[in-house]
């Protein structure tokens, strides 16, 4: 397996360096090729893409779904969180036979324009995009949607999808996820929790907090904790902000990273804290098997990457619709010590 | 004594193509001596300098060290030969103590075992020691080079190329960044390390700085050799001639005179 | 002074051995310490600790102390090693992503070489392997910029950008995740997590005896500092005085003896005649080894002051009047945030902090300016500002509730009031240094270093243990880790090299001039390379840390930190230019970032306002490091 892994991305990279003056579409498709078998498929389409629009109708292998090729725009690709999305995408794709392109934005609202009116040019046969900031996205969709190219938004835009005449929006209310991580502290009896955020300026992780506020019985503080990238520096402001507020009993991480500096801390202060987390990696898993962690917040973000491209699958070549209007939602599903170690397995293959 | 000179220039050219930058120029240079080499901006100076300190190789003519043929292809040749050179710009670090100065690139070091480390007293004793020599008494020689005058500057580099065996010591313009009084100081100093035996060859455009403490005036004109002069042959108004020209600062002077109305050259 | 009988007839003139001698004006063991670049970062360092000290709880604790310094160990090797580069004249823009890089190659070796050699996985090839592999990025990075020539800024940002995508590009393809873990079953793991991550639980070294070990040595350390600063300042005498070193000797047993008195006694009354016989004692004792060792003063000359000196002295108890005032006005108690990230006590502490610190700076600008007048007036204007320092510690023990405030602080003011008042007194007996003598300052130099190390070795022993009746209160545990270890013995070694070795040498001289330093025979290309390669070195050594600490490392691991060592360096007094600054510097300057960083969740300040904490200190830095190099070089002039 190991083996066909290094030739995948050896005969990637080849196709690549072919492949000249190949634009960063093209590239991204052929490093999503995961097994021997797809590196073929995805070379094919790394020429492809380079012809131009035309080059739709040279597809040699695609049997049953013709000629379509989805864009799916992101606003990161970095974390545990958007490789699993990313992992969603490529199966559902896979599964249907259709040709994927996933085109990460960095955190940049141009950029995602961008690659939105890229992916126009190119003739796509459907839109899928996350929405991190609307009122920049919200009008080059409404031009998609006006141009028949369907869209599907995704991960964050539940309150904009109807704007823009998407068909639906996968994802989870983060505000909801905070609820039901505050009723999951009020039946575990904590008095006084720390939200602990990894970044300052987002929104969705402010929203989770303000979630947990809402339905919380007891106090919460909710503050910034220094970046997942210094998890030595983020452990030392959380075990600070524990030892200068003795009453602190809960601690919420609202990403995967800060949950486990979380752990740390109150392990380093001897503090018995309840803690809770969101998304998934292996360690937070382990942890919650071992006790540490009491639960996570699961927004099975693999759902956010197939079920986008089965909705424009269906649309394209059934004209359905799944939903009736209202957003399909993901999660909040929980992780618990009894259900970490079947989640752990799939989490280990990038799938959770 | 001088019998065998400690440095001798035998028609020494250097040509860069077609360009003739250098012509038949020779000269003497002897211990506990001082040799002005002295001309315009433009008369060849630099490349004869660069010759003795081995940037360049002469295309024509021998030097002779101490009586022996030699040829000097890289600086380090004619530093291990005993010349060195301080340049115009000189090698010091102005944030770095005298000391480090001093001994940039060859600190004393004292060693345990496999740890080497710089012998810090020794080092300073000695750059003091070699300061006072040259007339500078540097009572903290933890004081930044970048502190010092421009005279102390060049009074740095002149005792560290002496402490390190230099017999023959070329100094480019050290004078010409220099005002009257910082330029009297560095005047003394080169006549300290003629004291001390060594060979000095002073490289100036200024007859002023050079007539009172040369003992030899090499005068170079446009690449070519006016003379090579002991001191008791020539007077400084004549070595002002020589090194303009003669025929042609006397041209100019009738010039200016012309053109200003009452004209005073020199 | 100088043999100017050797100067030639027909040389020029301008004797410029009086000149050197204006000068090289002799500089104090004051001014000579001011001027060390290192200084502002350390003035700065105590100015945070104290700040937050006064306004947190825990800051002060041994559990916030082991918090910051172990935020401050990682950020603080990474800072010694870019200080070293940045005075080698060069930037290393890849060494955030490098740090993550090397703790994931790392954990990835350690999973591969179990595949590739049948035996398990084994930590002891993934070890030197992945410091070789350090070792060739920092030698691929001085390469790069010495073949290239290329400013350092680009080509390590390019190294930067490969190690990023490598981390993640390596880490998705390999594990399929884009955080990586190892095990701890593979063969080493025990020895090299001793190495690397062995930690030190306070709560179960109990020594009873600490306090009393603690208080010896932090006394022995002071009398140490003390005579090493006396005789770095006065004059010796040539013919030493025995008579003086009786009266030193009964000036020291009364100072045990008060000491004795204070721990046996715990009234009032008691504890006052200690405090008047421990003050009494001090002055004696330290006139009496003045007159064994120093020469007394010629002339002391009378009271004399003048509008310079009177203004300033004014002015400074004036603002002092304004402290104590602030003391009294605002509400200690009251907790509630007053607007952004303050709360009352937070305003009082600081506005208390900015006026007792502006009066005791014009202060001594006075005490100065009376030097210069005579030693009599010095001594009357040192007299005056050590009894506003004790006035002012009886106010803060009125003031304030804190037994941090009303024992700790109250007799450290009240000590350093009794230390300014000695000193003044020595001042008006004993003759000042004009000259070098450095025999003197030799032992001074050494004497005062060993005091140093016996104060910080009196506070390690004071966090390290943990007394019974600590534990009965009930204290926060504490786990100090080897990595503070690696941090102090990494920075000891790189000040060591800085400073007294020939490499140490050419790296300032190579960020200084290099084409200077090219000349006389420095190996410039080498020496640049040498320095990148430390860096990485300290790279891998940090990856190792974060490896063995979280068993797990995630791609993005370290990047973006680059600046903050950066950030750190130039806290720490290092030019950004190149060429001049301290090893000692970097590891201060990730000291503040850490205790600000730490010091603002302590305080339970909204941490919104955090950068724009972190920006005015970096603002504030810089502008003192620059007032000081600029102080350094008139003063040298």
């Amino acid at each position: 397996m190991k083996k066909m892994r290094w030739l995948a991305m050896l005969l990637a990279l080849v196709m690549v360096a072919a492949a000249c003056g190949s634009d960063g579409d093209s590239g991204d498709t052929a490093d999503g090729g995961d097994t021997g078998s797809e590196s073929t498929d995805s070379g094919d389409s790394g020429d492809s893409g380079d012809s131009g629009d035309s080059g739709d109708t040279e597809e040699v292998d695609v049997a049953q779904s013709g000629d379509l090729t989805f864009h799916m725009i992101t606003h990161s690709e970095d974390g545990p969180f958007w490789s699993v999305v990313k992992r969603g995408m490529e199966a559902a794709c896979s599964d249907l036979g259709v040709e994927c392109v996933w085109m990460p934005g960095f955190n940049d609202a141009n950029q995602m324009v961008q690659d939105i009116e890229g992916a126009l040019a190119e003739g796509s046969s459907g839109i899928a995009a996350s929405l991190p900031d609307p009122t920049a996205l919200v009008p080059v969709l409404q031009g998609a949607v006006g141009q028949g190219v369907p869209v599907v938004t995704l991960n964050s835009g539940a309150n904009d999808y109807q704007e823009i005449g998407a068909l639906t929006h996968v994802g989870q209310t983060e505000f909801i996820a905070g609820q039901a991580a505050g009723e999951r502290f009020n039946a575990a009896g904590a008095t006084h929790v720390l939200c602990g955020q990894q970044e300052q300026n987002n929104v969705g992780l402010t929203e989770r907090c303000a979630g947990l506020e809402d339905t919380f019985s007891g106090t919460v503080t909710t503050d910034f904790m220094d970046l997942d990238a210094d998890t030595t520096a983020q452990q030392a402001a959380i075990n600070a902000a524990m030892a200068a507020d003795e009453s602190i009993d809960g601690f919420l991480g609202v990403g995967p990273v800060i949950t486990m500096s979380g752990v740390r801390a109150a392990g380093d202060l001897g503090r018995d804290v309840i803690v809770g987390g969101f998304d998934l990696t292996p360690e937070l898993l382990g942890a919650i098997e071992g006790g540490d962690v009491l639960f996570t917040v699961d927004q099975q973000q693999y759902l956010q990457g197939y079920l986008p491209i089965l909705q424009l699958f269906l649309f394209q070549t059934n004209s359905n619709t799944i939903g009736g209007g209202q957003p399909i939602l993901t999660g909040p599903g929980f992780v618990t010590a009894d259900n970490a170690a079947s989640v752990l397995a799939l989490s280990e293959a990038g799938t959770r | 004594m001088a019998d065998q000179h400690l440095l001798e220039l035998d028609n020494i050219s250097k040509f860069y193509g077609n360009i003739i930058a250098l012509k038949g120029v020779s000269t003497v240079v002897n211990a506990g001596e001082v040799t002005c080499v002295l001309g315009d901006n433009g008369a060849g100076k630099s490349t004869f300098i660069k010759i003795l300190a081995g940037v360049h190789q002469q295309s024509e003519g021998t030097i002779r060290l101490n009586g022996e043929e030699v040829m000097f292809n890289s600086p380090r040749d004619a530093l291990s030969a005993g010349i060195a050179t301080v340049y115009q710009d000189l090698a010091m670090v102005p944030l770095m103590s005298v000391w480090r100065n001093f001994f940039l690139g060859a600190e004393p070091t004292k060693r345990l075992g496999p740890f080497k480390w710089i012998d810090q007293s020794t080092a300073k004793q000695i750059a003091k020691e070699e300061m006072a020599k040259m007339g500078i008494d540097i009572r903290d020689t933890e004081q930044a080079v970048g502190t010092l005058s421009g005279g102390e500057r060049q009074s740095v580099a002149i005792a560290r190329a002496g402490y390190f065996g230099a017999k023959v010591l070329i100094l480019d313009e050290p004078t010409s960044a220099l005002g009257v009084k910082q330029s009297g100081v560095v005047l003394k100093r080169i006549v300290e390390a003629r004291n001390q035996g060594l060979a000095v060859i002073f490289i100036t455009h200024n007859p002023r700085h050079a007539y009172p403490v040369g003992n030899r005036f090499l005068i170079l004109n446009r690449g070519q050799s006016m003379g090579s002069f002991a001191k008791e042959d020539i007077t400084i108004d004549e070595l002002t001639q020589l090194m303009a020209g003669g025929a042609e600062l006397e041209a100019l002077e009738h010039e200016l005179a012309a053109a200003t109305g009452n004209g005073n050259g020199d | 002074m100088t043999d100017v009988s050797a100067v030639d007839a027909n040389s020029a003139t301008a004797n410029d051995a009086g000149e050197a001698d204006e000068r090289l004006a002799y500089r104090s063991i004051f001014q000579r310490l001011f001027i060390r670049p290192e200084i502002g970062a350390i003035i700065g360092a105590i100015g945070v600790w104290t700040f937050f000290w006064a306004v947190s709880l825990n800051f002060g604790t041994t559990g916030g102390t082991q918090n910051w310094l172990d935020s401050a160990s990682t950020l603080g090797i990474m800072a010694v090693a870019v200080s070293m580069l940045m005075i080698g004249g060069e930037f290393d823009l890849s060494s955030g992503a490098n740090t993550g890089a090397m703790g994931i190659l790392f954990i990835l070796l350690i999973r591969e070489t179990g595949e590739l050699g049948g035996l398990g996985a084994s930590i002891w090839i993934a070890v030197p392997l992945s410091f070789a592999f350090a070792m060739a990025v920092g030698f691929f990075n001085g390469w790069m910029v010495e073949k290239t020539a290329l400013p350092s800024f680009i080509v390590t940002l390019a190294t930067f950008f490969i190690l990023k995508g490598a981390k993640l590009g390596l880490a998705k393809l390999i594990v399929g995740q884009i955080s990586v873990t190892f095990t701890n079953d593979a063969h080493g793991y025990a020895f090299w997590q001793r190495i690397f991550a062995a930690e030190w639980e306070r709560n179960s070294h109990v020594w009873n005896g600490r306090d009393l070990f603690y208080i010896g040595m932090f006394l022995v350390g002071t009398i140490l500092i003390t005579l090493s600063v006396c005789e770095m300042h006065f004059v010796r005498r040539s013919e030493p005085k025995p008579a003086g070193l009786g009266l030193f000797g009964l000036g020291m047993a009364g100072f045990v003896a008060s000491i004795v008195l204070f721990h046996t006694t715990d009234g009032v009354g008691a504890n006052f005649v200690a405090a008047a016989v421990l003050a009494v004692s001090v002055v004696v004792a330290m006139v009496g080894f003045g007159q064994w060792r120093y020469e007394p003063v010629a002339a002391a000359g009378g009271l004399r002051l003048n509008a310079g000196i009177t203004n300033y002295l004014v002015a400074g108890l004036v603002s002092i009047g304004i402290a104590v005032a602030c003391a009294f006005a605002i509400d200690s108690a009251n907790s509630e945030t007053l607007f952004f990230p303050f709360t009352v006590q937070g305003l009082r502490a600081v506005l208390i902090m900015v006026f007792v610190g502006v009066g005791f700076m014009l202060a001594m600008v006075a005490a100065n300016r009376a030097l210069s007048v005579n030693p009599i007036t010095k001594g009357a204007v040192s007299t005056v500002i050590a009894a506003a320092l004790a006035g002012f510690a009886f106010v803060v023990r009125a003031s304030s509730e804190a037994a941090k405030f009303r024992t700790e602080l109250f007799s450290v003011l009240l000590l350093c009031a009794l230390a300014l008042f000695a000193w003044a007194v020595l001042g008006t007996r004993f003759e000042e240094r004009r000259r070098t003598d450095a025999s003197a300052d030799r032992l001074g130099t050494r004497g005062l270093l060993l005091g140093v190390a016996l104060l910080v070795f009196a506070v390690i022993i004071r966090h390290l243990f943990v007394t019974d009746a600590e534990l009965e209160a009930g204290v926060n545990p504490a786990k100090f880790s080897v990595r503070m270890l690696w941090f102090f013995g990494f920075t000891a070694v790189m000040v060591w090299i800085l400073g007294n070795t020939r490499f140490g040498s050419w790296t300032f001289a190579v960020g200084g001039n290099k084409e200077a330093s090219r000349q006389v025979g420095v190996p410039a290309a080498r020496t640049k390379t040498q320095l990148f390669m430390i860096v990485s070195g300290a790279a891998w050594l940090v990856g190792m840390l974060l490896a063995f600490r979280l068993n797990s490392l995630q791609a993005s691991a370290g990047d973006g930190e680059e600046f903050e060592f950066i950030i750190a360096a130039v806290v720490g007094g290092t030019l950004l230019t190149g060429g001049y600054g301290t090893a000692l510097g970097g590891a201060i300057g990730a000291a503040i970032m850490a205790m600000s960083a730490v010091g603002i969740a302590s305080a339970r300040w909204n941490s919104d306002w955090r950068f724009v904490f972190l920006g005015v200190i970096l603002l504030l830095a810089v502008i003192s490091n620059r007032a000081i190099r600029d102080r350094a070089d008139s003063a040298r002039r």
